[in-house]
């Protein structure tokens, strides 16, 4: 953890501060000011280089990293990529996705259920940002920390997948008010789930309706195209 | 599950104000924080009584006032409070549409995260430094 910014915003207003006496402090400190501090950081410095990022969140199982390595190999031959790969332990997604041969970051959180801005910044020190157009931040499989810890992404692409039952946008609302894009993926099983994909759509435009959402199959390749044009990586 | 680093931020927020403050024990944190923010305050409050141990902050009381968030149309007056569920981190969105007018409706508040007040002891005779830095 970096350090954390203590700027009174209010001037200290010192009630009693004899020695060895009680006195209060009266304060304005925002807990997630650096964080907030560092992704503003990040995301100029993305931008400074024309580098576009889009941070991927959505659950364990939803079938983020499938859909990341599905539009790098449509969008590879046109853009510069590269993906920095947040996960709790292991490295499995990260080699998957570099069997697509661009530069991959892996950042290991630990005992953290989500990545920070700071663990972004260094990565970003770790790929070569001045030759890429693109970085897909695949988030940790959660649906509920990611939110609250801004990255200086410019897009946010949420993942659900129609194996997560029918309600998984309305238990799930602050996922969805920031994304610009929501796929839900897996729909060649959603007769097989029960789930009706077309529920979960209007679910999504009732909380937010500026998102485009698409269906997707990574198997068979459904919606990669349009979720590729609704994140518009392709207008540069 | 993001309790713990928040709770992280917190105290080094706070041993930094110990530190410029030059106190010597810490008795009371006043926290404000928005209910959007899907806190735990119980788990917050145990992250941050496991975090403070053996620090100036050991054995201080944490205090957490829950601020709400509203619903806002972005066309006319209309506005409501957000309520929550069953449990303080549990809460459904409404439409975000207006109700009124059809406008979308945006979020506001409720995501505050702030430390308003805290409460310490001055620091002792053998370490007295002024505690009213100027800035």
């Amino acid at each position: 953890m970096v350090a954390v910014d203590i700027r009174l915003a209010k001037p200290v207003e010192v009630v009693t501060s004899a020695e060895g006496e009680v006195f209060d402090v009266e304060l304005e400190v925002n807990i997630l000011r650096e964080n907030e501090r560092l992704a503003e950081e990040n995301k100029s410095r993305l931008h400074s280089k024309g580098v576009h990022a889009v941070d991927v969140m959505g659950s364990v199982g939803s079938g983020k990293t499938s859909l990341i390595k599905s539009m790098i190999s449509q969008l590879k031959k046109d853009l510069r990529i590269a993906v920095i790969e947040g996960d709790v332990t292991t490295t499995i997604d990260s080699d998957i996705i570099s069997s697509e041969g661009v530069p991959t970051v892996q950042v290991n959180t630990g005992k953290e259920c989500h990545l920070d801005a700071n663990l972004i910044r260094k990565a970003l020190d770790r790929i070569p940002i001045d030759r890429l157009d693109l970085i897909f931040i695949e988030n940790v499989g959660n649906l509920i920390c990611p939110a609250e810890f801004p990255l200086g992404s410019d897009r946010r692409l949420v993942v659900i997948s129609v194996t997560e039952g029918p309600y998984m946008v309305v238990k799930h609302p602050m996922m969805f008010l920031g994304a610009k894009v929501v796929a839900i993926n897996k729909i060649d099983v959603a007769a097989a789930m029960g789930v009706d994909p077309n529920k979960l759509s209007a679910d999504v435009a009732r909380l937010n309706p500026k998102a485009a959402t698409v269906h997707t199959s990574c198997r068979n390749g459904t919606g990669i195209k349009e979720v590729i044009e609704k994140l518009e990586l392709k207008n540069r | 599950m993001h309790e713990f680093a928040i709770a992280t931020s917190l105290v080094e927020a706070l041993l930094e104000l110990v530190k410029k403050q030059s106190a010597s024990k810490v008795l009371e944190v006043h926290l404000s924080v928005g209910k959007l923010r899907v806190l735990s305050i119980d788990q917050l409050k145990f992250s941050y009584e496991i975090l403070s141990k053996g620090t100036a902050l050991e054995g201080s009381l944490l205090d957490v006032e829950e601020t709400p968030g509203y619903a806002r149309c972005t066309n006319c007056h209309y506005a409501e409070k957000l309520e929550t569920d069953d449990f303080s981190f549990h809460f459904s969105l409404p439409q975000m549409t207006c109700p009124q007018c059809g406008a979308n409706l945006i979020l506001e508040g409720g995501d505050e995260c702030l430390i308003t007040r805290v409460r310490m002891i001055a620091p002792s005779a053998s370490s007295a430094v002024p505690t009213n830095e100027p800035r």
